[in-house]
């Protein structure tokens, strides 16, 4: 709360330039988190989808009949050749051959680190937007005090 | 310089209507019985259509672009398909299971494939059937592609027309201001 009246009295001192300029800063830097947010949470979404089709795929035992997509419209009946390991697609071109459990952990680690990432984010975003909300207060008040005054 | 526009024009094109080059904006306004202010309104206005339309072309052209591999790249599966048929040699592959994950599955030998056509319905074919199926597709998206390429040509010729006329008009206008501007000025004088 300390933190939060100092930043109050500071915005206080500022011009109406200056205020109009935190403000502004203040709502895109709060715009660009949501937009991280929003990538943060669809790539939590898609870590998710992965982590259950391995779990499925685990299920099925060796051997067994599936349909292969080998485009995104082509489909070929074709038999499971190994159940028992996946590749994992680690970025920039590196693809790793892991166990079922091994990948399924790599999916939960990385849900757990964007998780982590989104409440951090969202804490920041917080703190902005109240900062940007408070500039936009006392903005209004000094306008308000400018055309009363003329 | 009688005629107001050249008779030449094509006058629609896939319901897209073609734009008047406007040859003498005098006999122009005249004959489309409008004042200045007007014409442009009309002009502005047509030229808006014309971008929106080209904006739904582009859109399409964007679509066409991106089926036409996936269709040739489905080709290639078949033949490849096709050519490993006889030999008894069977097709390892390794597909997406989801996003970033992928798994390894033992491809025998197949006599059919299955296609996804869209609105939750796949259906089986036969390798033959797939590839002449393909094929009518593929030649059909080629074919739409080049009319609408055709299309944006076109189009972007009426918008360039439209905005020459706009600017004559425009431009008509100011010197027929500064004409009454002098003309009034060598009344008074």
């Amino acid at each position: 709360m300390a933190t939060s009246a100092g930043s109050w009295k500071g915005l206080e001192r500022m011009s109406v330039e200056q205020l109009k300029a935190v403000k502004e800063q203040g709502d895109l830097e709060v715009n660009l988190l949501q937009e991280s947010l929003s990538n943060i949470r669809t790539a939590t979404t898609r870590l998710e989808i992965a982590s259950s089709a391995l779990n499925d795929l685990s299920l099925r035992p060796q051997g067994n009949q599936i349909l292969v997509p080998l485009t995104a419209s082509l489909y070929v009946p074709a038999t499971l050749h190994d159940s028992q390991h996946v590749l994992v697609d680690v970025g920039t071109g590196y693809f790793i051959q892991k166990t079922m459990p091994q990948g399924k952990h790599y999916c939960d680690r990385k849900i757990n680190l964007l998780k982590s990432n989104f409440d951090q984010l969202l804490e920041v975003a917080s703190k902005k937007k109240n900062v940007a909300d408070e500039a936009g207060v006392i903005l209004q008040a000094k306008l308000k005090q400018l055309e009363s005054s003329s | 310089m009688a005629s107001s526009s050249s008779e030449s024009a094509v006058s629609e094109r896939r319901g897209i209507p073609g734009a008047q080059f406007v040859e003498d904006v005098q006999t122009y306004l005249t004959q489309s019985g409008l004042d200045v202010g007007s014409a442009l309104a009309f002009l502005q206005e047509r030229l808006q259509q014309y971008k929106v339309v080209e904006m739904k072309l582009l859109a399409q052209q964007r679509d066409l672009q991106a089926k036409i591999p996936d269709i040739e790249k489905c080709l290639d599966v078949v033949a490849t398909l096709k050519a490993k048929k006889g030999t008894g040699e069977e097709l390892i592959a390794d597909f997406e299971v989801s996003e970033g994950i992928y798994s390894r599955a033992r491809i025998e030998e197949t006599n059919s494939v299955c296609l996804w056509l869209g609105a939750n319905v796949m259906l089986e074919y036969s390798l033959e059937e797939a590839t002449g199926l393909l094929q009518k597709n593929l030649d059909n998206a080629r074919a739409s592609l080049e009319v609408l390429i055709a299309d944006l040509q076109f189009l972007r010729d009426q918008v360039t027309i439209t905005q020459v006329t706009i600017a004559r008009v425009y431009n008509w206008d100011v010197h027929q201001r500064r004409v009454q501007q002098a003309v009034a000025t060598t009344a008074q004088d």
